[in-house]
C-alpha cells in the first residue's frame, strides 16, 4: 500500500508534519498564542494572578476615551477585511474552479467556528489555570496535587460545557474537511476553506469587538449619568471619526489630482486642501477631550518615541548610504571597512553603552565637554541633562524637542546602526546591474546625476525596507535607552516600550501593561500600512 | 602568468590619458579614503579608549587621559572577580592533592551554557522545519508559512507579558513533574526554550535549502534514501554556510540579551553576562569606571573574536536577509 502514490504522499505528509511538529508547537505557545493570551490579560486587572474582568477600562486609563474609538474603528476595519475576503470568495466560486464550492466553504465556516469555540473554551479555562500555583503554593508540589488540580479546573462547569462545544465544532469540522479530502480529492480548493474560515473568524471577531465597545461605552455613560456628568463619547467618537475619514479622503483626493488633467488638477487638489483642513481641525479640537483621561506619561513616551524616530532614522539612513556608495567605488580594502563598519553593531550594547556614558558625562574633563571648550560653548550635563534642548538653546517652548539626555540616546543608537545600514545598502547597490551606470555616463551624465536618477530609484527597495525596519526598531527601542537612562533625567528619556516595562517590572501591572502594548502594536501596523501606501508607491522595482 | 601582462607597452597616446584620469582619480580617492577613514575611526573609536581606559588608574580616566601610564593588567583580575563574571572553584582532596571537582560559575559560564543549548536547540528545531518547507509538499504548507512569518511582525513588548506567564506556568507544571531541577523561571529553560523556535532561522534555512539541485533529491531518491536520509546526508552538509550564519546570530542574541533575562531571573545561577555587566554598572555608579571598562572588554572580546572568524558568512547573511536585533 505504501508503494502506491497515494501512499507515498500520505507518507510524504506525515513526514513533513512530524519535521514540522516541534516548531510548529512551539511557534504556537510563543508565538501566536502571547497575543491572544496578552489580549486577553488586557481586559483584565492582573496583578501577577488573574483578577476580575474590567473590560476596556485598561484601554480607557491608557487612551481616554480615545480607547473606545479604537475599539469601534478595530471593529469596523475588521469587517471590512471579512467583506473584502468574502467578496473574492464568490468572485471566484463564479468562475466555477472548484468542484464543490459550498462543501468547502461549509467546512471553512464551520472550522473558522470551531476555532473560535476553541479560543473561548481556552479563555475560560485559562483563568482557573493560572490560579493553579497560587492554591498549591506552601504546600509540598506532588505531581499528584497538580494534576488533580489541573483536572478540577477542566471540570468546572462553565469550562466543560465551552469545551463540549468547542469539540462538537473540531469533530465537525474533521469530519467534512476528511469528506472533501477522501472524495472530491482533485476538485478540493484549499483557498476557498481556508478564506472561508478567515472571513469566519473575522466577522465573528469584529463583531463581538463592536459589541464590546459599544456595551463598555453604554456602561461607562450609564456610571458618568450616575455621578451627574456628560460624557460626550458618542460625539467624539463622530467627530474623530469623521475627522480621520476627511483626513483619507483628502489622500485619495491628492492622488487622483496629482494624476488629473491640468484644469482639473487646481480643483481637485483645493478640494483635498479643504478636505485636510477641515479634518485637521476637527481632530485637533475633538482630540485633546477625548485624549483628557489618558495616562499622561503613555503619551509623553509616544510623544518621546516620535522625536526618537526622527532624530535617529533619517540620519542613520543618510550615513549608511554615503558610506555603502563610497565603499561601492572601485577601491581597496572594501572587505576591512565593511567588517568595521558593522562592529557597533554586533556587539552588545551593555558594553558600549558604558563609554557612551564616559563620552558623554558631565564632568569638565568628558570628552564631549572638552571639545564643547574648544569650540567656546559651556560644557553641558549630557546624559544627566533633563532640559530639552529648544530651551537649552534659548528657543521658546513649542520648539522645546527632546531633552538633551534623549540627544545622546540617538547619537548612540546612530552609532549603533549605520554599519547594519551600510551592509543593506552595499548589498542593494551590488544589485544595481552596471550597464545602466556606463550607458548613463557615455551619454555624458555626471556623478551626481547618476546617482540621483539611476542609483537611488533602483535602491528604492532597500530604502523601503530599512525604513521601515527602522522605524518599526525606534518604537520597539528597549535596551539603547533603559541602559544609558540616569536618575537625574527621570521620565524624559522614556519612550512608550520603557514605560511598559517599568509598568510591568516595577509595578506588576500585568493587564494595564498589557493594554498599553497593544496600543503599541496597533501604532506599529497603522504605521507599516501607511508608510507601505505612501512609500510603497514610489518604489521602483526596476 | 599574469607579469607577462604588465611587460606588454602600453599603446602610444595611452600614456597622457592614463595619467590624467589617475591624477583625478586619485583627489576623488583620496577624500573617499579620507571620508571612509573618519568612518572607521568614529566606529571604532570608542572601543579602542575602552581598551585603553582599561588598563588606566581611576584618575587617568576621570581625566580622560588617551593612553594609560602604565598598564594595571590587574583591573581585568579585579573586574572579574568584582562583577562575578567567572569564577572557578578547585577543590582538591586534601589528602592526595588529587583534584576532585570543579566548580564553575559567574555571568560568562551562564552565558555560554544559554548560548550553547539556545542555539543547538534553535539549529535542531528550525532545520526539519525548514526542510519541510523547502522540499516537502504537503497538505497547508502556503498557510502555514504565513502563519510563522505573520509572527515576526509582532513587537516583542506585546509578546512579553504572556511569555513570562506561560513560562511561570509550565515552570509549576515541570517542577512538580521534575522537582527543583525542572524549574524553568530562574533556570535555563526560561531563557532559552521560548527562542528555539525562530522564524527568521527557519526562513534563512528555507532560502538556502530552496537552492539545492533536484537532481540530488532524484539521485538520492534513486538510492533509496527517504528525506530524513537526504537531509542528514546530504542538505546538512552543503549548508555549511546558513548554519554558521544561525550559529554566530545565535551568540549574539543569547550574549546580548537584557531585557527577558531581567525578567525571568532573580539571582546569579542563571543571569547572561548583559545583565551581569548591566548590574555592576548601575550597582557602583560613579564608582571604577576602569574597572567597568575592563569588564565591558571583557564582555566584548568572545563575540569579536566570534565575528572575525564568521564575519564574511555573517555579513553576507545579513545582507542577503536583512535583521535587526
Amino acid at each position: 500500500m505504501l508503494n502506491t502514490r497515494r501512499g507515498r504522499i500520505l507518507i510524504e505528509n506525515l513526514t513533513a508534519y512530524i519535521f514540522l511538529a516541534p516548531a510548529g508547537c512551539l511557534i504556537l505557545l510563543f508565538g501566536l498564542f502571547p497575543v491572544a493570551f496578552a489580549f486577553f490579560v488586557s481586559l483584565h486587572r492582573w496583578r501577577r494572578f488573574p483578577d476580575e474582568y474590567v473590560g476596556l477600562a485598561n484601554y480607557e486609563k491608557a487612551l481616554g476615551n480615545v480607547g473606545y474609538i479604537l475599539f469601534f474603528w478595530l471593529g469596523l476595519l475588521g469587517l471590512a477585511a471579512a467583506a473584502k475576503i468574502g467578496k473574492r470568495l464568490f468572485k471566484r466560486q463564479e468562475q466555477g474552479t472548484a468542484g464543490r464550492p459550498a462543501l468547502a466553504m461549509l467546512a471553512g465556516l464551520i472550522s473558522g467556528y470551531a476555532a473560535l469555540l476553541a479560543l473561548d473554551w481556552f479563555f475560560k479555562l485559562i483563568p482557573v489555570i493560572m490560579l493553579i500555583p497560587r492554591q498549591v503554593r506552601g504546600q509540598h508540589t506532588s505531581l499528584a496535587l497538580f494534576m488533580e488540580k489541573l483536572g478540577e479546573s477542566f471540570s468546572q462547569p462553565d469550562v466543560l460545557a465551552a469545551g463540549n462545544l468547542m469539540l462538537i465544532g473540531l469533530l465537525l469540522a474533521a469530519l467534512i474537511a476528511l469528506v472533501l479530502l477522501l472524495r472530491f480529492r482533485q476538485e478540493i480548493s484549499g483557498p476557498i476553506v481556508i478564506n472561508s474560515a478567515v472571513t469566519t473568524v473575522l466577522l465573528i471577531a469584529s463583531v463581538f469587538s463592536l459589541r464590546l465597545t459599544i456595551s463598555e461605552i453604554e456602561a461607562a455613560l450609564a456610571s458618568a449619568r450616575e455621578s451627574g456628568e456628560s460624557l460626550p463619547i458618542w460625539s467624539q467618537l463622530v467627530f474623530i471619526s469623521a475627522g480621520i475619514a476627511l483626513m483619507a479622503l483628502a489622500y485619495v483626493i491628492f492622488q487622483r489630482g496629482i494624476k488629473a488633467h491640468e484644469n482639473r488638477r487646481f480643483a481637485l487638489l483645493a478640494l483635498g486642501g479643504l478636505a485636510l483642513a477641515v479634518g485637521g481641525y476637527i481632530l485637533m479640537a475633538e482630540a485633546p477631550a477625548a485624549l483628557a483621561a489618558a495616562d499622561d506619561d503613555l503619551l509623553a513616551g509616544f510623544w518621546i518615541t516620535i522625536m526618537y524616530a526622527t532624530g535617529t532614522v533619517p540620519v542613520q539612513l543618510a550615513i549608511g548610504l554615503l558610506l555603502a556608495y563610497l565603499l561601492f567605488q572601485p577601491i581597496r580594502f572594501r572587505a576591512f571597512f565593511r567588517m568595521v563598519y558593522f562592529i557597533p553593531y554586533i556587539t552588545p550594547f551593555v558594553a558600549t553603552s558604558i563609554v557612551f556614558r564616559v563620552i558623554f558625562d558631565a564632568g569638565q574633563y568628558a570628552p564631549a565637554n572638552r571639545m564643547l571648550t574648544i569650540v567656546g560653548i559651556e560644557p553641558q550635563r549630557w546624559i544627566l541633562e533633563r532640559s530639552s534642548i529648544g530651551s537649552l538653546l534659548g528657543l521658546p517652548d513649542f520648539l522645546a524637542g527632546p531633552a538633551l539626555a534623549l540627544i545622546v540616546i540617538m547619537i548612540y543608537s546612530t552609532w549603533t546602526y549605520i554599519g547594519y545600514d551600510a551592509v543593506i545598502f552595499l548589498a542593494g547597490l551590488g544589485n544595481i546591474p552596471g550597464e545602466l551606470n556606463e550607458a548613463a555616463r557615455i551619454d555624458g551624465a555626471s556623478g551626481w546625476r547618476i546617482f540621483r536618477h539611476i542609483t537611488l530609484p533602483l535602491l528604492s527597495p532597500t530604502v523601503f525596507f530599512l525604513s521601515l525596519v527602522a522605524i518599526i526598531g525606534t518604537f520597539q527601542a528597549f535596551t539603547q535607552i533603559w541602559i544609558l537612562r540616569t536618575g537625574a533625567v527621570g521620565s524624559k528619556v522614556n519612550t512608550a516600550s520603557v514605560y511598559i516595562f517599568d509598568q510591568l517590572q516595577n509595578s506588576n501591572r500585568y493587564g494595564y501593561a498589557s493594554s498599553m502594548a497593544f496600543v503599541l502594536f496597533a501604532l506599529i501596523l497603522l504605521m507599516t500600512l501607511f508608510q507601505n501606501r505612501i512609500m510603497g508607491r514610489r518604489v521602483f522595482y526596476g | 602568468m599574469d607579469r607577462d601582462g604588465a611587460g606588454i607597452p602600453k599603446p602610444a597616446g595611452g600614456g597622457l590619458n592614463a595619467s590624467a584620469s589617475r591624477e583625478r582619480l586619485n583627489l576623488s580617492k583620496i577624500s573617499i579614503y579620507a571620508v571612509l577613514f573618519a568612518g572607521v575611526l568614529i566606529a571604532v573609536g570608542p572601543f579602542l579608549w575602552m581598551v585603553s581606559a582599561s588598563f588606566m588608574t581611576l584618575s587617568e580616566v576621570n581625566l580622560t587621559r588617551l593612553l594609560p601610564e602604565e598598564l594595571l593588567w590587574e583591573n581585568y583580575a579585579t573586574a572579574l572577580r568584582r562583577a562575578n563574571f567567572l569564577d572557578i572553584e578547585l577543590t582538591t582532596d586534601p589528602g592526595t592533592g588529587a583534584l576532585q571537582s570543579v566548580g564553575i560559575s559567574g555571568y560568562i559560564w551562564n552565558s555560554i551554557r544559554i548560548t550553547l543549548i539556545s542555539v543547538c536547540g534553535s539549529l535542531l528545531v528550525c532545520i526539519p522545519a525548514a526542510y519541510a518547507f523547502a522540499r516537502m509538499k504537503f497538505i497547508g504548507r502556503n498557510f502555514l508559512f504565513a502563519v510563522f512569518l505573520s509572527t515576526m511582525m509582532i513587537p516583542g513588548i506585546v509578546m512579553l507579558i504572556p511569555h513570562l506567564l506561560t513560562v511561570i506556568w509550565l515552570g509549576r507544571l515541570s517542577e512538580s513533574l521534575f522537582g527543583p531541577a525542572g524549574a524553568w523561571f530562574n533556570n535555563w529553560p526560561a531563557l532559552t526554550i521560548p527562542f528555539f523556535a525562530s522564524v527568521f532561522n527557519i526562513f534563512l534555512l528555507r532560502q538556502f535549502f530552496f537552492q539545492i539541485p533536484e537532481d540530488l533529491w532524484d539521485a538520492a531518491r534513486i538510492d533509496g534514501a527517504g528525506h530524513p536520509r537526504f537531509l542528514i546526508a546530504v542538505v546538512l552538509p552543503l549548508s555549511k554556510a546558513p548554519i554558521m550564519t544561525i550559529i554566530t546570530l545565535g551568540f549574539i542574541g543569547s550574549w546580548n540579551a537584557l531585557m527577558w533575562p531581567l525578567l525571568v531571573t532573580i539571582n546569579d545561577d542563571w543571569r547572561p553576562i548583559a545583565v551581569g555587566l548591566s548590574n555592576f554598572v548601575t550597582s557602583d555608579t560613579p564608582g571604577d569606571l576602569n574597572l567597568q571598562m575592563a569588564a565591558s572588554v571583557i564582555t566584548v572580546i568572545p563575540i569579536l573574536c566570534l565575528y572575525f572568524v564568521a564575519q564574511k558568512q555573517f555579513t553576507e547573511g545579513i545582507a542577503q536577509t536583512g535583521i535587526r536585533g
